[in-house]
């Protein structure tokens, strides 16, 4: 197991995995076996529609607020906030982790000892990020399919893939700009500070702007806007989101790679 | 040709002196002895050898190479204990040798295992309950597995019993006289004077002196002890060539000696002298000369 830079982060991270793994398990059979109640409960649907518009743009997933159909209900419940949310907390956490980590440890000074480069560390360690990131989207996957299935609701396999896909590259562009930082810094307070403020304030652009004309304007900027704007759980991915997602994670990494080739190790503390 | 040779090596932390404008060449074969006080620049030296951190100005070349250009290559030659060892502490001390191991392709344990057997160090039991003093040994395993040419050794015995003291200057004996060199730092002087071949001192981040442990030796004043029956009045010996008295307790008088030994026991022989000892100097002697007189010439 331990071979590589690689398959050593997977090792060390493999108990908080399975407890990540399992949160992610009860909290979908939580959402899912609640599912028969909220259909069979017609007051309860009614109460929701009564909600103000602008609530309902907050907590809907994409398209119209229809908390009466299982994919309205899955993407109020668990895509709208708490799936993105909590891969990006596992993703934030986990490239702060990285590089930053062993830094604040000491240990990268006997790690870069070794006839490694640091290049090939960054990419080492980026590239166990994520695998550990989708390693739980996997896993969240296959916890609603079968949950889906057992509750008997009317959701598509692709467009639940879809859902989860973009939560996934939505994670990792935060969770790229926390490794970024760790690798450039060597703090984990600060990746993980900066990293979690942005990931709050790109949220609250995207929510809140249908209600503010000056945030609507710049909603293009937030990340979580490409994670929802193609209504994913209903139309599938859409390729156009989906590469900008892309394309902030893959330049965070890029930059991760220059900054730690470039900096000295074990002295930021 | 040079294992490791610094020229103009700098480095600056904003204003702090790391390391000044280092000159300095350690040949092959030899232990060469670090030393300084802490907070001298003597980390700051091994760690930009190792590049890790990157110089201001000038650099560093081992066997030749730049470190920071051809530090992949340069590091697979290098064995390396840092000063202040952290290792995984989750890991086992044989999940940690075997991890390094495979980032070096190297595949024959036995020497690591060799190394573990001889400093009676437990490989199968986690780090984190591992005491001081194995840590270093677990530090020492890796540092030596791959039977580097060139060792980097920061503080390697602190933490160590005088027993296991004992078994690294053993091991330090046989890797010098494989041909391979260490270089050793230390702010302990008994122990460079004991294992070094020769002598780097570092002060404020400035070399201040190179020079071999049998030439430094030649140059300390002799101490002779001398005690008499009555106490010679003070002043008894003032004037003598090469003579200083250094302290008196009693009866008993302490005098540096530079060179020849005749204008003292002349001078002795006034008094009526019923003991006289005298011992070699010991680098401690040679520093704080070597301090004073800096010292002096600062002020």
């Amino acid at each position: 197991m331990l071979r590589s830079v690689f398959t050593k982060t997977l090792y060390d991270v493999r108990r908080s995995f399975a407890w990540w793994a399992a949160g992610f398990v009860g909290y979908v059979a939580l959402i899912v076996g609640v599912w028969p109640s909220v259909r069979d409960n017609p007051a309860l649907i009614r109460l929701h529609e009564t909600y103000p518009e602008e609530l309902k743009a907050f907590i809907s997933f994409g398209g119209e607020f229809d908390f009466g159909t299982a994919t309205g209900y899955l993407g109020a419940e668990l895509f709208s906030l708490m799936v993105p949310l909590l891969l990006i907390v596992a993703a934030v956490g986990a490239g702060a982790r990285a590089l930053a980590g062993e830094d604040e440890r000491g240990t990268l000074d006997l790690l870069l000892a070794n006839p490694l480069s640091r290049n090939r560390l960054t990419l080492q360690a980026l590239a166990a990020l994520l695998a550990e990131v989708a390693g739980l989207a996997v896993v969240l996957y296959l916890a609603l399919l079968a949950g889906s299935a057992a509750a008997g609701m009317d959701v598509s396999a692709g467009n639940l893939a879809a859902a989860i896909g973009s939560a996934l590259l939505l994670a990792l562009a935060f969770g790229g700009i926390a490794f970024a930082l760790g690798a450039a810094t060597g703090h984990r307070a600060i990746a993980i500070g900066v990293a979690t403020a942005g990931a709050v304030a790109a949220y609250l652009v995207n929510g809140l702007a249908p209600l503010v004309d000056v945030i609507g304007s710049v909603r293009w900027l937030s990340p979580w806007y490409h994670y929802v704007a193609g209504d994913p759980l209903r139309e599938g991915l859409s390729a156009g989101h989906a590469l900008v997602l892309v394309a902030i994670a893959v330049v965070a990494a890029a930059a991760a790679v220059v900054a730690f080739e470039r900096r000295d190790i074990g002295v930021s503390s | 040709m040079a294992v490791v040779e610094a020229r103009g090596l700098t480095k600056l932390y904003g204003r702090q002196v790391g390391a000044l404008d280092l000159e300095f060449a350690v040949e092959q074969g030899e232990v060469f002895g670090y030393l300084g006080p802490n907070g001298a620049g003597k980390t700051t030296t091994i760690r930009l050898m190792l590049d890790l951190i990157r110089p201001s100005s000038g650099r560093v070349e081992l066997f030749g190479r730049d470190t920071r250009r051809d530090s992949v290559e340069v590091r697979r030659r290098v064995g390396y204990l840092p000063g202040d060892v952290r290792l995984y502490e989750r890991l086992t001390g044989r999940q940690l040798v075997r991890y390094f191991a495979s980032l070096r392709t190297l595949h024959d344990l036995r020497e690591a295992e060799a190394l573990a057997k001889r400093f009676e160090l437990d490989l199968d039991v986690p780090i984190r309950t591992l005491s001081r003093g194995n840590r270093q040994k677990v530090g020492l395993v890796q540092a030596f597995m791959h039977r580097p040419e060139l060792l980097v050794l920061d503080e390697p015995t602190s933490g160590l019993d005088p027993l296991m003291q004992q078994e690294f200057y053993d091991l330090l004996r046989e890797t010098t006289a494989d041909g391979r060199t260490v270089f050793l730092s230390s702010h302990v002087l008994p122990e460079v004077q004991r294992v070094a071949d020769r002598v780097g001192v570092i002060r404020e981040g400035r070399l201040e002196l190179i020079e071999t442990v049998d030439v430094l030796r030649a140059r300390a004043p002799t101490r002779v002890e001398a005690s008499f029956v009555g106490v010679p009045p003070k002043g008894a010996f003032d004037g003598l060539a090469g003579v200083r008295e250094i302290e008196r307790h009693g009866h008993v008088v302490l005098f540096a000696l530079e060179g020849p030994a005749d204008p003292l026991v002349k001078a002795l022989a006034r008094y009526e002298v019923i003991g006289l000892d005298s011992h070699e100097a010991d680098l401690e002697d040679v520093f704080l000369a070597f301090y004073r007189e800096g010292a002096s010439r600062a002020a």
